[in-house]
């Protein structure tokens, strides 16, 4: 089983960095019969990881959710995962490319530096901190999915303000449904993260008896989830449209991201594990 | 093969000879029967607001060009022409000429969509009036296959390659379905009602037209039906429509960026496409600067037809190949017609003689044993004369050496005696048949 991990472990990178690839080409040259290629090689991949995922449970008796590079491979799966639904369900298949490359990077970072840890807290065995983990994850990769949609959004507004006809215009989905694919991940995301802060508060308080609401990464945490709820009412109110959303998300995420990088910078919270 | 053709076209003639020599759809019928007295025995005509082209297998061996082009002045009225204006294809050449016209690599348009069926509706006015022949109607079915492949195994007729298709391609990126989208259309004029027939095409769901005119806004209006907006409140209901194209032929401005302003409140904010693709302008330039507001005019649309053109010319080698493929396989088949005669009269004359060996002795052998004979002869001519005419048909369908072809069935028809149309069976004297010892090898 062992050799299996470490094998999966090295042919993950490599399968995305090839799904990565498949789709660029795709995207920049248009291939007729790489539509279906490229789908399925998606599916393997993460059938493969699925495995690798599985596998490591078994193997060291605990969910991957107990350092941070445990949880880059889940983020990547769940990145992944989101992306191969969304396209399942929308069929628009050119964007691939500008999430795949998010996972690569999370597997391979991962990859490089996980190592099989059998010994770990008491309190990472939890259960409901792994569902509040993996809602958590979830939650972040529908705000990074919402993020690239929003990101390709911007960049064919600017190229279809500016008259620029080129590979972007052409191969891109229209504005109209690049702004509803990023709405709908981040709805998706927001309802995920909106579970596991409802977990964190019920679950966090019993299990850690240092427990603050004024912890960095819960405040941080709070700021995200209110500017994405303001852009969901923002939205269904019918007040912002198009790009001025987009941009509000975009700051969501920064934000989001910004809170990432607290937890690794205020190393005396009671939420940093690691 | 003879079939002959001519062409008047973009490359040969201005667009004044190539306007007035366009014949319509009567026209043409009342042409073909003349052309079938003097000159063809089959062909038919196409005829379209950028070629005129005459096709046919003539009458006499001896027909020249000048006798074409003579009929078509004789018919049509015409000063200015002279024969430099024509392109004259012969055998292979017509055919191939034909082909690449299907397929709308010889159109002025790189890849034109309709030329297809301006082909095809040629040869249904022939088939109509009995002017097409079996071998017409192969280059007809072949010239049709030509043209949807390469609609379908290339990307000759991608893309937008007009302003107006260009207009609905850039508002087909901003807008993920277009049924629930309303347009206004400003001006009815040419360019106004192409653009309101293409938006209409698309399913854009609600079409108005404005023009100072009001009768011709109706008359618009009733042809995509549409409603009309009165020009004089224009403004006022600027606000209602997702996707604007202006084309009048005002010298000034007609909406200010500050009318757009006004109506992007009114809005609140929702995208609005403005497709001017009037000269001067209509509306304000300026307008592209406001938030959500996509501004194209002429020269922004024009980009992408430059593109698209580019794209459709380096698709043409791959339906140059397409035309060559199907070229070869047509041209295969038609050299087979030479020696389908041959190979039925030696099959006939095989037949001939089983039938008359098995007629001997039919009355000496049992109904059963009859059968078997008659099963296992038919088998025996059948394997016999498999290769032979393989052969033959192959030396024809290469087409290299037409020569090789005649020789073969010279001498086929000098073995077996078929010169004459009547084979006649040798039936040999007793005396011509061996004996067994004699036949015998010492």
């Amino acid at each position: 089983m062992l050799a299996t991990i470490h094998f999966l472990n090295i042919l993950l990178p490599v399968l995305y960095l090839a799904g990565f690839l498949v789709y660029y080409f795709d995207f920049t040259k248009d291939v007729k019969g790489l539509n279906n290629t490229k789908r399925i090689f998606l599916f393997v991949t993460l059938v493969f990881h699925v495995f690798y995922l599985f596998a490591r449970t078994v193997e060291f008796n605990h969910p991957p959710i107990t350092n941070k590079f445990e949880i880059f491979t889940v983020l990547a799966f769940s990145i992944m995962c989101s992306y191969f639904l969304l396209e399942l369900l929308t069929d628009i298949r050119n964007t691939g490319m500008f999430i795949i490359i998010f996972a690569f990077f999370f597997q391979l970072f991962s990859s490089m530096f996980i190592e099989d840890l059998i010994e770990v807290q008491e309190v990472l065995r939890n259960r409901l901190l792994g569902i509040h983990v993996i809602s958590a994850m979830l939650g972040y990769s529908g705000f990074t999915i919402s993020t690239v949609y929003g990101l390709l959004y911007l960049m064919l507004y600017k190229s279809i303000k500016i008259s620029k006809f080129g590979l972007m215009f052409n191969r891109l989905p229209s504005l109209e449904t690049l702004e509803k694919l990023s709405f709908n991940s981040l709805i998706i995301g927001f309802i995920l993260l909106t579970i596991a802060i409802i977990i964190g508060i019920i679950w966090l308080p019993s299990a850690f008896p240092n427990f603050s609401y004024l912890d960095p990464k819960l405040v941080v945490t709070g700021v995200v989830w209110i500017i994405y709820g303001l852009v969901i009412a923002a939205k269904y109110s019918g007040f912002w449209y198009g790009r001025k959303l987009i941009i509000f998300s975009q700051i969501g995420f920064a934000v989001a991201i910004l809170s990432v990088i607290a937890t690794i910078v205020f190393k005396d919270s009671f939420h940093s594990f690691y | 093969m003879n079939l002959v053709g001519i062409t008047i076209n973009h490359r040969t003639a201005p667009i004044e000879l190539r306007e007035a020599l366009h014949l319509s759809k009567n026209e043409i019928v009342d042409l073909i029967p003349k052309l079938k007295e003097t000159l063809f025995n089959e062909g038919f005509i196409i005829s379209t607001c950028n070629r005129t082209e005459i096709y046919g297998i003539p009458k006499v061996s001896k027909l020249h060009y000048q006798h074409i082009i003579d009929f078509l002045l004789e018919n049509k009225n015409i000063s200015g022409l002279k024969p430099e204006h024509f392109e004259k294809y012969f055998s292979c050449g017509a055919v191939k000429h034909l082909f690449k016209v299907s397929t709308g690599i010889d159109s002025l348009v790189v890849g034109d969509s309709q030329i297809l069926g301006q082909v095809k509706e040629a040869f249904e006015i022939s088939e109509d009036m009995n002017f097409s022949g079996s071998v017409l109607r192969r280059v007809f079915d072949v010239a049709v296959k030509v043209g949807k492949r390469a609609i379908r195994e290339t990307e000759i007729g991608e893309g937008a390659v007009t302003v107006s298709y260009a207009a609905v391609q850039v508002v087909e990126k901003i807008f993920a379905s277009l049924d629930k989208k309303k347009a206004l259309v400003i001006g009815a004029g040419e360019t106004g009602e192409l653009a309101a027939i293409h938006l209409k095409d698309r399913g854009v769901g609600e079409i108005a037209i404005a023009n100072r005119t009001l009768s011709r806004a109706e008359k618009l209006a009733e042809k995509i039906h549409g409603e009309i907006i009165p020009f004089s409140q224009l403004k006022d209901h600027l606000h209602h429509f997702d996707i604007i194209i202006s084309a009048t032929s005002s010298n000034e401005l007609i909406i200010t960026k500050d009318d757009i302003k006004q109506m992007m409140k009114r809005r609140k904010g929702l995208p609005v496409v403005i497709m001017d693709i009037a000269i001067p302008r209509d509306i304000d330039p300026g307008s592209q600067e406001i938030d959500n507001v996509f501004y194209h005019d002429i020269d922004s649309l024009e980009v992408i037809v430059k593109q698209n053109m580019k794209k459709r010319e380096k698709e043409i080698p791959k339906v140059e190949s397409i035309v060559m493929e199907e070229l070869v396989s047509f041209f295969s088949w038609y050299n087979t017609l030479e020696v389908v005669p041959t190979i039925k009269r030696v099959r006939e004359f095989f037949e001939d003689i089983r039938k008359d060996e098995l007629e001997k002795i039919k009355h000496k052998v049992t109904d059963d044993d009859y059968a078997k004979l008659e099963d296992m002869t038919r088998r025996m001519i059948g394997r016999l004369l498999h290769n032979p005419t393989i052969k033959l048909r192959e030396i024809a369908e290469q087409g290299t050496n037409i020569q090789e072809v005649e020789t073969h069935s010279v001498i086929l028809k000098e073995l077996f005696g078929l010169n004459n149309g009547h084979s006649k069976i040798y039936k040999p004297e007793e005396s011509d048949i061996p004996k067994k010892e004699e036949s015998k090898v010492e």
